[in-house]
């Protein structure tokens, strides 16, 4: 399951839960991609301190939208991974755009506004 | 500890979350460490997913079966199709290398499986289908672990 949040100065926070595999990720990729061009998205926030499981299929569906957001050198952070989560991460070149920390840090490295909570 | 089993189901993508959720019980009277589950859970995916997608390209008829032994603290596994088969196999196993990059694969699936399995093996006939034979052995249980 994906949450969308459409945060200020064209941020996309998504916090995923659940299990993300091939099935879960076609039943989400519409969704994601819809909310990422709707509006000036200019950052995506992948929270996944809620997801239980994830394989190579995520490695798919954030590759994807980094590349949406390239034509707009779109920045991308991914939050909280499990340690497994991570190994495939590094497997896949992305242990750059990790980082263990608050949403409120991640939004405040993009360089956004946090109004309330 | 030794057991068997042979799980086989149709090629549908409902059917990973299946598979994952067997092996996974399968596996728990090893005592593995959470590590360990995430990680043959994620090797039980890749290769599930693999066979529905590129082996029956989710064809909605066709029986992926796995098959896997508990010697011990050994867990050997197949992950059979009866599928298209694999064209080139040390190139299908590179990692990137993918044939639908169109579906948004990343190609990183079989580099996944080799982390995270002790061995793999693949062999794969193109019109015939595939097996990918897995071996993993668990940490043995420790005290800490005992006491839970
Ligand atoms: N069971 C199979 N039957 C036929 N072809 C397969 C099978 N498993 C893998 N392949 C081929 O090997 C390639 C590489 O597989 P791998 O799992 O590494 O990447 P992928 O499935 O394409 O992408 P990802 O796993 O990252 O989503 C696939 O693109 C496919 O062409
Ligand atoms: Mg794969």
């Amino acid at each position: 399951m994906a949450t969308i949040t459409q945060l200020e100065n064209g941020i996309v926070l998504i916090t995923l839960a659940g299990e993300l595999d091939n099935h879960e990720a076609n039943q989400i990729r519409t969704e994601v991609s819809t909310a990422i061009f709707t509006g000036k998205t200019r950052a995506i926030i992948w929270d996944l301190y809620k997801l239980g499981f994830m394989d190579s299929a995520g490695i798919g569906l954030i590759l994807g939208r980094m590349r949406d957001l390239a034509p707009v050198n779109g920045e991308t952070l991914i939050l909280n991974p499990s340690p497994t989560m991570e190994k495939i991460f590094q497997f896949s070149g992305l242990s750059a755009v990790i980082r263990k920390c608050t949403v409120e840090e991640a939004i405040d490295e993009i360089g956004g506004v946090v109004h309330e909570k | 500890m030794k057991n068997e089993l042979t799980l086989s189901f149709l090629a549908i993508e409902e059917n990973e979350a299946l598979a994952r959720m067997a092996m996974t019980c399968f596996i728990t009277p090893l005592d593995p460490t959470l590590e360990e589950i995430s990680e043959f859970k994620t090797i039980v995916s890749e290769a599930v997913t693999n066979a529905i997608i590129h082996g029956y390209e989710c064809d909605g008829k066709s029986l992926v079966t796995i098959h896997a032994t508990i010697e011990d603290r050994l867990i050997k596994m197949t992950v059979k199709d009866e599928g298209m088969g694999i064209f080139d196999v040390e190139q299908a196993m590179e990692p990137m290398f993918t044939t639908k990059p169109q579906m948004e694969r990343s190609g990183m699936g079989f580099t996944i499986m080799e982390s995270f399995a002790d061995c793999i093996r693949v062999d794969s006939t193109l019109g015939a289908g595939t097996i990918v034979t897995f071996e993993k052995n668990f940490s043995p249980v420790t005290e800490v672990s005992r006491m839970r």
